[in-house]
């Protein structure tokens, strides 16, 4: 299972794309004509830029397959490229030559301002309104009242920890990785928890304070103002006292907790499944003050060559099939809840498993800009959190 | 590494010639009462490689104050000899002493004895003088000592001035000089030279010859000097040893070597030699002992000219001629088939006479003295 | 060779002889494939790279302002960005010296002692680790150093237990345990890099004459003072060879450092945050510069040092 967290390491490869984008043609200006009315036969072949994991087609495991079928049903041949981070994602649709692409809450918003994206007719969508309506109109890929994409897969940050450390007293708060305590096994957390090291991490803590230092007035964890930033900071230059290491790569976390003896971490449900699955006496909780969280969304380029062939595919992506046993091969909560009911791979239990009571506790990923979303244009920008995280974990 | 390699075993198992080398009647230098001892003395030294036998119960006694060559074909033991007075090689047997001390199993650097490589070895990271100076950097001799030392070295080689200079930057006669230099800054009491002129081109091996036999003199310090290149030997050596496969054949002074070569190789490798065998050697001397006889020490007359009683003769067909300038080289074909090789001044002749000769019928003749029988 | 008949030769001879009579346009011919990917394509992308870093991002749209200025490169010198330098090249230092001193030993026994089948093997012992994949091996290191690893369990067994802990009470270089400190982080670089360490003092080592070696004894030196005087001289070149390897590796590397130690920024993470998440391109391409600097200087001593000398 190479997921979007171990391929990081090949983000170098960005670089290039990076440079690339740089030189690469200006936008086709949108169309003035609306979304697509109708679709017709397939075109024969579809090209999606996903996620590592998220376009299967059983080469892995045969037991996640949800290509084959398709091409089979539609006669569209479908090609994958896959992209490591958001920017390369970007980078990619910005190149052009694809028709649709898997985009977290991050992406979805620059492309769709820079133009890159077309407008979903979602009635030419039969599956439309299976999908969870709290994910309908998400923001993230809803813009003026024009859906511009269909929900994919959510996940949740959830609070991983050791059962054996913390016994029959399951930790309900984030406390446990932000201040020194000692936990139920009498030794202190010093050293023994661990934090995420994506500069995005910053918006945990201020989900933290949101809860516990309510004059801080924190709304969205993702627009802070200076003030909510630098308490924010101090919160983590707290926690740094208390991590060995930070993680950014699932196995190596997975890897921490089984031979380092780190008893609790902000994780994903990937590696809560893994390791049980391994044996190890881990479980999770969304504690009280929420979790952060992504959702990514199916997304058409505007200058498409393969319309049908695409809107075939949005359609087959929320198929209850596909739908839960990706939700089980990639430990996220599928976005339609039919999914979550007789899935063989996923199990009844495995959408609870994964997050999906959570959704209301949950804050989704997005890009933070100066715009705070109220009017006012103060706050801290995303490449800010990036200098600072770093600093916070090099002890300053 | 010298001897090993190309090194073949010995096909007949050959003794030193008793004679050869007990005693060195006519060793030019007298050595004074102060040092008995010999410099350098070998007693049945061995070096084997594996089943090479590079030195083979070679013993060798070198005076005080000698120009000593080791003379001999590569292969020959020569250079595993000197590496062993030197102490880069330990031997497998037999005793080696530097004026009577054994140091067979000392350490290079706790001998009294210096090298001049054949490929000068200089320190390319250092300069002139400290490639000079080394050795008494080594021995924490004071600055000022060691720079009054370091001129008059470059003076004795005649490389004044160039103590700033790296090696790359000399020439490869200049390069010969900094090893020298290098090697006698130390004073030793025995100075080793492994092929130093090979190098160089004639003229300046020449040259260089003059020279070194001149700074010895000057110093006063045991040479031991190793060649192939047999003018080399005679000209400078005050004594030397003819080395084949790992064995001594001969020692002698130059002349002794030259003239009374003690075995068929000695004759055959130092200068050019006729030898002699069989069926025509009983016809000329009437004996069938092999005997040699040097190309200059044949006259060519014609055909009826007298012989006298204390001459041999033989009769043949001049088949070519080699016209070299100074001398004539002559390759003779007897009537049993075999050539012989006569040179001969270039006095009156010229060229043209000389090239005429070619086909005539001669008769060879030299002093019964000038044969020397050799062991097969 | 020359025919006598000037009948029709084939194209290909033909061909040849054009070229031998032309050795310039031979030498064009030949170079002109990799001076083009020299020059366009490696030189080109840096020369793109580092135009991005006289951009910088403007603050309120999160996108690149194209338009020359020194602001990225002021805003490289923060407290937390020196921290990052000194941190990286204070580990890449460490890293280049220890490689040295394993390395020397190896390099000269391989140089100047094993023979035949012995020194094959020493070179497939010093490269195998080469043909694995280096993502395995980090990850190895990580298991070997881990609180519940073999090392910790080895220490336990020797009872010096007490000794690791003291270790990794100190401070910069300790932490909870091996595979969460700057040791264990040393350690791993050290391991990962030392064949690119080895390899060219061994290389070194050889081209130093068996006879200079013998002259230095020769003149009274003992092996001590030879090998101070003459070999370690010689193979310098070598050990700086290695060096630039060792320590332009470590500068660049963001895997060790992401896997193994404390999880402070090493430069290369550095850039793979700024660019890869962060979008700050301009942020990215300046701090590429810094190991570019870092490294000129670098060579700029080792030139002072005479160590291109003997190349």
């Amino acid at each position: 299972m190479n997921t979007k967290l171990i391929s990081k390491y090949f983000g170098g490869l960005a670089l290039a794309s990076i440079l690339l984008a740089a030189c690469g043609g200006a936008a086709t200006p949108a169309p003035a004509g609306g979304p697509v009315q109708s679709v017709g036969t397939g075109e024969g072949e579809v090209s999606i830029v996903a996620w590592a994991g998220y376009i299967e087609r059983g080469e892995t495991d045969p037991n996640y397959d949800w290509v084959t079928q398709f091409e089979k049903d539609s006669g569209c041949k479908v090609t994958v490229k896959t992209a490591a981070t958001s920017d390369e994602m970007v980078a990619l649709m910005n190149e052009g030559g694809f028709d649709l692409v898997t985009a977290s809450g991050d992406a979805s918003n620059r492309l769709i301002s820079g133009g890159k994206m077309q407008e979903i007719n979602t009635s030419l969508i039969p599956s439309w309104s299976k999908v969870d309506p709290r994910l309908q109109d998400a923001p993230w890929h809803t813009v003026g009242g024009k859906h511009y994409g269909t929900p994919y897969q959510w996940g949740a940050n959830v609070l991983m920890y050791n059962a054996d450390v913390f016994g029959n007293t399951p930790p309900d708060s984030w406390n446990v990785v932000f201040e020194e305590t000692t936990l139920p096994d009498g030794e202190s957390n010093t050293g023994r928890v661990q934090a995420y090291d994506g500069p995005i991490y910053v918006a945990d803590a201020a989900l933290y304070l949101k809860a516990h230092n309510p004059e801080l007035g924190i709304k969205d964890p993702y627009a802070l103002t200076r003030d909510q930033f630098n308490a924010s900071l101090d919160l983590l230059r707290q926690q740094r006292a208390l991590v060995g290491r930070y993680w950014h790569d699932a196995f190596i976390q997975m890897d921490d907790f089984t031979n380092e003896g780190v008893a609790a971490s902000s994780s994903w449900p990937f590696q809560v499944n893994f390791l049980q699955f391994s044996g190890v006496p881990v479980a999770s909780v969304v504690p009280s003050e929420g979790a952060t969280g992504w959702a990514d969304t199916t997304m058409m380029a505007i200058d498409s060559k393969h319309p049908n062939c695409a809107y075939k595919w949005m359609e087959w992506s929320l198929n209850p099939k596909l739908q839960g046993d990706l939700a089980a091969w990639f430990g996220s909560v599928p976005a339609v809840l039919d999914a979550c009911t007789g899935n063989e791979l996923l199990t009844d239990a495995g959408c609870d498993t994964n997050g999906l009571g959570s959704f209301d506790k949950i804050s989704f990923w997005k890009t933070p800009t100066t715009d705070c979303g109220d009017g006012r244009m103060e706050c801290v920008p995303y490449h800010e959190w990036v200098t600072n995280y770093i600093a916070v974990i090099g002890g300053r | 590494m010298a001897g090993g390699g190309s090194f073949a075993p010995p096909a007949l198992c050959r003794k030193p010639r008793e004679a050869a080398i007990s005693h060195s009647p006519s060793a030019i230098v007298t050595h004074s009462s102060s040092s008995p001892a010999p410099a350098v003395s070998f007693v049945n030294v061995s070096r084997h490689f594996g089943e090479v036998k590079a030195v083979d119960g070679v013993s060798l006694d070198i005076n005080d104050g000698e120009f000593f060559s080791l003379l001999g074909p590569s292969g020959s033991g020569k250079t595993t000899c000197l590496r062993l007075v030197a102490g880069f090689e330990q031997p497998t047997a037999g005793s080696i002493q530097l004026h009577g001390e054994e140091v067979a199993n000392l350490p290079p650097y706790e001998r009294d004895v210096n090298t001049v490589f054949q490929d000068y070895a200089l320190f390319p990271h250092m300069t002139v003088g400290e490639n000079v100076a080394y050795g008494l950097m080594i021995k924490k001799v004071p600055k000022p000592e060691r720079d009054k030392r370091l001129g008059e070295m470059l003076e004795l080689v005649r490389l004044p001035g160039l103590a700033g200079r790296r090696p790359s930057q000399l020439s490869g006669g200049q390069r010969q000089r900094v090893a020298l230099a290098r090697a006698l800054i130390n004073h030793p009491r025995v100075l080793l030279l492994d092929e130093p002129l090979g190098a160089l081109d004639l003229k300046l091996r020449q040259q260089m010859q003059i020279e070194l036999k001149a700074i010895q003199r000057q110093v006063r310090i045991t040479f031991v000097f190793v060649t192939h290149d047999q003018e080399e030997a005679l000209t400078m050596s005050d004594r030397l040893a003819v080395f084949n496969l790992g064995k001594i054949e001969q020692i002698g002074s130059p002349a002794e070597v030259y003239e009374h070569p003690a075995t068929a190789f000695v004759a055959g490798f130092v200068g050019v030699s006729n030898l002699i065998r069989g069926e025509i050697a009983q016809a000329i001397t009437g004996s069938a002992q092999t005997f040699s006889i040097r190309p200059e020490k044949i006259q060519l007359r014609d055909l009826g000219q007298p012989v006298s009683g204390d001459e041999y003769s033989v009769e043949g067909r001049i088949r070519d001629v080699i016209y070299l300038g100074m001398h004539t080289r002559y390759l003779v074909e007897l009537s049993g088939g075999s050539d012989l090789t006569v040179v001969e001044q270039n006095l009156r002749t010229t060229s043209m006479d000389v090239l005429a000769a070619r086909g005539r019928a001669v008769r060879l003749v030299w002093q019964k003295a000038h044969v020397r029988p050799v062991g097969n | 060779m020359a025919t006598s008949s000037p009948t029709r030769k084939s194209l290909w001879h033909r061909l040849s002889t054009f070229f031998y009579l032309r050795p310039g346009l031979t030498l064009a011919a030949m170079l002109a494939a990799p001076l083009l990917w020299l020059g366009v394509v490696y030189v080109g992308s840096l020369f793109a790279l580092l135009l991005q870093s006289f951009f910088r991002l403007d603050d309120f749209t999160g996108q690149v302002v194209r338009r020359f200025t020194l602001y990225t490169y002021s805003q490289l010198f923060t407290a937390a960005n020196i921290d990052i330098m000194i941190r990286t090249s204070g580990m890449a230092a460490a890293v280049t010296l220890a490689c040295a001193l394993v390395a020397f030993p190896v390099a000269y026994y391989m140089a100047r002692h094993a023979e035949g089948r012995a020194k094959a093997a020493l070179y497939l012992a010093v490269l195998l680790p080469l043909w694995s994949s280096y993502l395995v091996r980090v990850y190895a290191w990580k298991l070997i150093l881990a609180k519940e690893g073999i090392v910790s369990w080895f220490i336990s067994q020797l009872r010096l237990d007490w000794a690791l802990d003291r270790i990794l009470q100190l401070p910069v270089i300790g932490g909870p345990s091996l595979s969460v400190s700057m040791l264990g982080m040393w350690l791993v670089f050290v391991y990962v890099w030392l064949p690119y360490m080895i390899l060219p003092i061994q290389a070194a080592l050889e081209r130093v004459p068996q006879s200079l070696i013998d002259a230095s004894g020769d003149l009274g030196a003992r092996p001590a003072e030879t090998f101070r005087k003459v070999i370690l001289p010689l193979a310098f070149p070598g050990v700086v060879a290695g060096s630039i390897f060792t320590f332009s590796l470590t500068l660049g590397d963001f895997i060790i450092p992401g896997t193994i130690g404390n999880s402070s920024y090493f430069l290369g993470q550095a850039v793979l945050s700024h660019q890869g998440t962060a979008g700050n391109v301009p942020m990215a391409a300046a701090l590429t510069a810094v190991p570019m600097v870092i490294m000129a200087v670098y060579l700029i001593i080792a030139k002072k040092l005479g160590a291109f000398e003997a190349l």
